[in-house]
């Protein structure tokens, strides 16, 4: 179970994160919608270690994962996985070797740095391709695929890291509405077959609902909403994103130009 | 169910490997090739080796003998006239400044001509770039020893031989900049109506002034050294300086203007990364690898 207690994050005057506190049930895939500047990431990157929090911890089985530090925070971030926006692969190197680096946590750094994997590497990094539909493509470099097709390769790189919590950092925001579907039911498959919970933000709220467990809204850095995705009425909608009849334009509403709108004008959006 | 590396069976392994052969092992020729074209440039090395007559007792002796040269330079002296020499450094400096600065100023307009996508005329662009190639291919030793010939001893033949060089290398340079900036930029203010012209000014060079800018200064740092070197063959600056107490084996004089040219490029260096914090990097200064964030 990952636990999250009155986690805080300051950047400057700014507090992206201010006081949040929630549990998250080992095999749930929990939502995390909210308009841009809301600390949805700054969550995320909390939970991971990517960002040091300035207050408060984050347990999971009973250990203080913010106080690692070295090889300990390494293996955690071993076990939970990130995923990101802008897919973050390397774009040299082919589907199969950008797959196998998730394994650095498993395997000695000399062999790494050689680029030396063993036939069950390489066998496990095939069989996670086919499990995400990638399979056909494993030789392929990573920059000749589309969008869909990288974030598919970057989950199952995420995969093979064997996590046992995902965290997914707007991993639709680029992608058109056929691929983001995909990926999301792709990350929904894993979460059912394998058991592993995963953290999700999305702008589309339409997209939580249709592929979460649970749903929580955060603003101004605090979580305002925390229910499933049938208890997410216009009401709390409103709470999250501020606008009338918000479960039609809430999509829109978390787009950093109308975020920059709302917050002063034309100058905001430059 | 699970995707762990302990629960694959041989089984699995075996159909995987039969179903994408090439993840496993790469085919016997792709090995082959690469072995050839390491045996064959581990073959081409020794062979250079072999024809130098690059015996390890011939390197030792050499050794020895550069032991004695160094010996001698201890203690550094500044000889009869230090000024003298303050002189020569300080026109080196000049030299690769106005050398580098002119070539900078000329190869604008030069690489602007000399991208495919400003003017997409195959013929044009071929023969512009052999041109460039043409002219930096040549060291500015050699164009020095034109220069002497053209316009007499002196830094003013260093000065057009490092322009004339540099020009070519930086045309190359930022002609190439300018084929990687986004055409998306340069679209949106083209969109607008603006001319050929406006949308270079605006649209292009916005992006590719930080390279542009940084090759300049790079340019800079290393004609600071090769100008310490141009006057050996008369074209001024600290260079002549330099020869001439090596063929009078005044080495502890050799030993104070080596120094002095170190800290004058140290000095030269320290500038340009200053120059290139403040101008170029704009203020972002993003750690490429960050496993922790200062906190």
């Amino acid at each position: 179970m990952l636990e999250i207690r009155d986690l805080s994050k300051r950047f400057g005057q700014t507090r992206a994160l201010d006081g949040v506190s929630l549990q998250v049930e080992a095999g749930q895939m929990v939502g995390i919608v909210g308009r841009s500047g809301a600390g949805k990431s700054t969550l995320l990157r909390g939970i991971n270690g990517l960002t040091t929090p300035s207050g408060g911890c984050v347990r999971y089985a009973g250990v203080d994962v913010s106080a690692l530090r070295g090889r300990h925070r390494r293996d955690w971030r071993r076990r939970c996985a990130m995923i990101f926006q802008q897919f973050n692969l390397v774009h040299r190197l082919d589907v199969l070797t950008n797959v196998l680096a998730g394994r650095v946590a498993h395997r000695s750094t000399p062999r790494t740095l050689c680029k030396l994997f063993s036939r069950r590497e390489r066998a496990l990094a095939a069989l996670t391709l086919e499990r995400v539909g990638m399979a056909e493509q494993i030789l392929q470099r990573a920059d000749t695929l589309s969008g869909g097709q990288q974030q598919r390769v970057a989950i199952a790189r995420a995969l093979i890291q064997e996590p046992e919590v995902i965290l997914a950092d707007e991993p639709i925001a680029s992608l058109d509405p056929h691929n983001a579907s995909l990926v999301l039911e792709t990350l929904r498959e894993i979460n059912r077959h394998e058991g592993i919970s995963v953290l999700l933000n999305v702008h589309t709220v339409e997209m939580a609902r249709a592929h979460c467990d649970r749903i929580l809204g955060m603003r101004d850095g605090r979580v305002v909403f925390d229910g499933t995705p049938d208890e997410l009425d216009e009401r709390s909608l409103a709470a999250i994103y501020d606008m009338p009849r918000a479960a039609e334009s809430a999509p829109e509403a978390s787009t950093p130009a109308a975020a920059g709108a709302d917050a002063g004008g034309l100058a905001a959006v430059n | 169910m699970a995707l762990t590396a302990a629960s694959i069976t041989p089984e699995e392994m075996d159909r995987l490997q039969a179903n994408y052969p090439r993840a496993f092992k790469r085919p016997w020729w792709e090995q082959a090739r690469q072995w050839a074209v390491w045996s064959a440039l581990l073959a081409f090395v020794g062979y250079c080796l072999v024809r130098f007559d690059a015996a390890p007792g011939r390197i030792w002796d050499g050794l020895s003998e550069l032991g004695v040269i160094l010996s001698a330079m201890v203690p550094p002296t500044f000889g009869a006239a230090p000024s003298g020499l303050f002189w020569a450094l300080l026109e080196s400096l000049t030299m690769a400044f106005l050398g580098t600065l002119t070539a900078a100023l000329l190869a604008i307009p030069l690489g602007i001509m000399g991208a495919r996508n400003i003017i997409p005329n195959w013929v044009f662009h071929f023969v512009l770039r052999r041109h460039f190639d043409g002219i930096r291919g040549i060291d500015p030793l050699v164009w020095a020893l034109v220069y002497v010939r053209a316009v007499g001893l002196g830094p003013i033949a260093g000065t057009l031989a490092i322009a004339t060089s540099d020009t070519g290398t930086l045309a190359k340079l930022y002609a190439e900049a300018i084929e990687t900036a986004d055409s998306g930029q340069a679209e949106g203010v083209a969109a607008t109506g603006a001319g050929r012209s406006i949308v270079i000014r605006l649209g292009v060079l916005p992006q590719v002034l930080p390279v542009m800018l940084s090759n300049a200064l790079y340019m800079f740092e290393s004609n600071t050294r090769s100008a310490t070197i141009l006057g050996i063959v008369g074209a001024g600056g600290i260079g002549f300086e330099l020869s001439d107490r090596i063929r009078a084996h005044r080495w502890d004089e050799v030993g104070m203007i080596i120094i002095m040219i170190v800290v004058t490029v140290a000095l030269i260096d320290g500038l340009s990364h200053l120059i290139r914090k403040r101008f170029i990097e704009g203020g972002k200064n993003r750690p490429l690898v960050r496993t922790d964030e200062a906190t």
